[in-house]
């Protein structure tokens, strides 16, 4: 059954974008990522141009982000107080990273720069997050008859320092009691590295949210959705004002599938124990750098391509 | 049925205007008498592209015919050239590149440098070559190279004959003459033609000499919920956009509000 996308400008077979929102949407509610890292490429490769590729996922990231935020927060996992303090400093980080972009793109090879840090940074948080829950994985193995609650993760020692300062506040589903400066200096890193890199950020989110803020790794899925939602109807709102390459269309056709995937990705998410979610998310994460690094040292088949827009702004 | 009513009608022209080749002399050139099985192409929601049959009489019978396809509007593309920095693979340069046709097919009963001189071919711009030379970059990042002309022709030429927004057909079978007078062909409409206006040109030549050249306009637009889709996005923008960011929280609340209640607790 094939469809004509008004904006994207060709027609497509329905039953593939829903199959691909589904897919993405379930590592959705799993991971607590937006997906847009899966979804942007694969539109591309079906043929969708990549400003209207670009933007249309961002505006089904919120419907999939909403329906796994609306599922983590029913079963308790968001902490609003943290998002919020996350996001703020997200945007801040967001704008100075803009600048940074701006500056680099002048002096030169930014591209190159950009795509080695990239690698090396997916490259380090995902392999030292595979050992971490490898680790935690053979250890309850072994000690399950202890059958012991055992902290998920050894206390932070960025932690403690970040606990002396002032602006304390407790947090209360986090189990928390820390410096608000703590989780908004966190998204201000991040928000800094997500515009380096042009994505959304989830990525490095829930990862600095488990092992630098040391909230449980379902909060930080929680959480992160909950952010995630407010991001992205932002960048969705800015692309449909600046770029006008919001297709609509494709936009409902893939949060159909991803909402549906995402509540799927929730659930399984609270069968699996924070450490196998763990091992699954860097076992994404990894599989990524390699595919980022075989696209800098394979030959390309072609080697004039078009080129994408530029993206609507983090 | 209706395929062949135009078909049949321009037969009939033809047979009804006098020996029109008789007074065709080198310079002069005549109206080919033309017609399409339709001139407007409506896109709506279950649109996959579409075909168009095109019939003409050739004024000189036994000429050459060459056809082609072009739009009106023109597209500025920006290309990315790769090329290798150390052991890595990336983007080095980018090219704009302006008034380069955003569609172009041509249909002929032959090969082109068999019927035209160069001369002629570049001058009614026929071909890939003079194609070649309307086209105009613009290096936006990165080093220009002596060679990179041809390199992002090529390129550009690749991707659109992969849209299927560009080719050149030099096949009497594509192009079919009955008694060297009538011809007819068609033209495949790729959903990747956008809306816009879209010109169907017949040429016809004689030893090199042009001797005859009809037009067709051929017009696609976007209807009902599409168009629009189309007009909100680009006239009302912030709208569109809140209206997008808001049907995509409703869309997700709502499917988590049914999990909640065909879930199980």
């Amino acid at each position: 059954m094939e469809i004509y996308l008004p904006i994207a400008g060709i027609s497509i077979n329905f039953f593939l974008i829903l199959g691909i929102g589904g897919l993405v949407g379930f590592l959705s509610g799993l991971f607590g990522v937006g997906g847009g890292f899966l979804l942007t490429p694969l539109m591309m490769m079906i043929g969708i141009p990549p400003a209207v590729a670009a933007a249309s996922d961002s505006n089904q990231i919120v419907a999939a982000a909403s329906s796994g935020a609306f599922a983590h927060w029913r079963l308790g996992n968001v902490d609003f107080k943290m998002g919020l303090i996350i996001l703020a400093g997200g945007i801040f980080g967001g704008t100075i990273g803009v600048q940074f972009v701006k500056v680099l793109r002048a002096a030169g090879n930014f591209e190159f720069v950009m795509k080695v840090v990239y690698v090396l940074m997916l490259g380090l948080v995902g392999s030292a997050m595979f050992m971490e829950s490898l680790r935690t994985i053979l250890r309850s193995r072994n000690q399950e008859a202890a059958a012991a609650e055992v902290a998920e993760v050894s206390e932070p020692k960025l932690g403690k320092l970040f606990a002396k300062l002032p602006l304390k506040m407790h947090f209360h589903r986090s189990g928390l009691y820390t410096s608000a400066i703590f989780p908004f200096s966190i998204g201000t890193t991040v928000g800094i590295m997500a515009a380096l890199l042009g994505v959304g950020g989830g990525f490095i989110m829930v990862p600095a949210m488990i092992y630098i803020i040391g909230m449980p790794t379902i909060a930080a899925i929680g959480t992160d959705l909950f952010q995630i939602v407010l991001t992205s109807a932002n960048v969705t709102l800015q692309q449909a004002m600046v770029n006008k390459t919001v297709d609509l269309l494709l936009a409902l056709i893939l949060l159909f599938g991803s909402t549906i995937g995402a509540q799927f990705g929730a659930k399984a998410g609270k069968r699996l124990k924070g450490e196998q979610i763990r091992i699954l998310l860097a076992i994404i994460v990894l599989a990524l750098t390699v595919k980022i690094f075989l696209d800098l040292v394979l030959t390309p088949s072609d080697l004039v391509s078009l080129a994408p827009a530029k993206g609507g702004g983090h | 049925m209706t395929r062949l009513l135009p078909f049949l009608l321009v037969l009939g022209l033809g047979l009804l205007d006098p020996a029109p080749a008789v007074a065709v002399t080198a310079d002069a050139k005549q109206k080919i008498l033309t017609a399409a099985s339709k001139n407007l192409i409506e896109i709506g929601l279950s649109y996959r592209g579409d075909q168009i049959h095109f019939f003409g009489v050739n004024p000189l019978p036994g000429s050459d015919v060459i056809i082609r396809l072009t739009a009106e509007k023109q597209e500025d593309v920006k290309l990315s050239v790769k090329g290798r920095v150390g052991p890595f693979w990336m983007t080095v340069k980018q090219y704009e590149v302006s008034g380069a046709p955003f569609i172009y097919k041509i249909h002929a009963s032959k090969p082109l440098e068999r019927i035209i001189s160069a001369e002629t071919a570049e001058e009614l711009e026929l071909g890939y070559s003079a194609v070649k030379k309307k086209m105009q970059l613009h290096l936006a990042r990165g080093d220009a190279a002596p060679e990179d002309a041809d390199l992002v022709f090529k390129g550009l030429v690749k991707i659109k004959e992969e849209a299927n927004l560009y080719n050149i057909v030099q096949d009497p079978k594509r192009l079919e003459e009955a008694e060297g007078k009538l011809f007819k062909h068609y033209f495949r409409f790729p959903s990747a033609a956008t809306e816009g206006r879209y010109l169907v040109e017949s040429f016809c030549f004689s030893k090199g000499q042009l001797v005859g050249y009809g037009k067709d306009v051929i017009e696609i637009k976007k209807v009902g919920l599409e168009n629009w889709l189309t007009q909100t996005s680009q006239n009302q923008p912030v709208f569109f956009g809140i209206m997008a960011v808001v049907v995509a929280l409703g869309a997700g609340l709502l499917v988590g509000v049914i999990f909640r209640k065909g879930g199980h607790h």
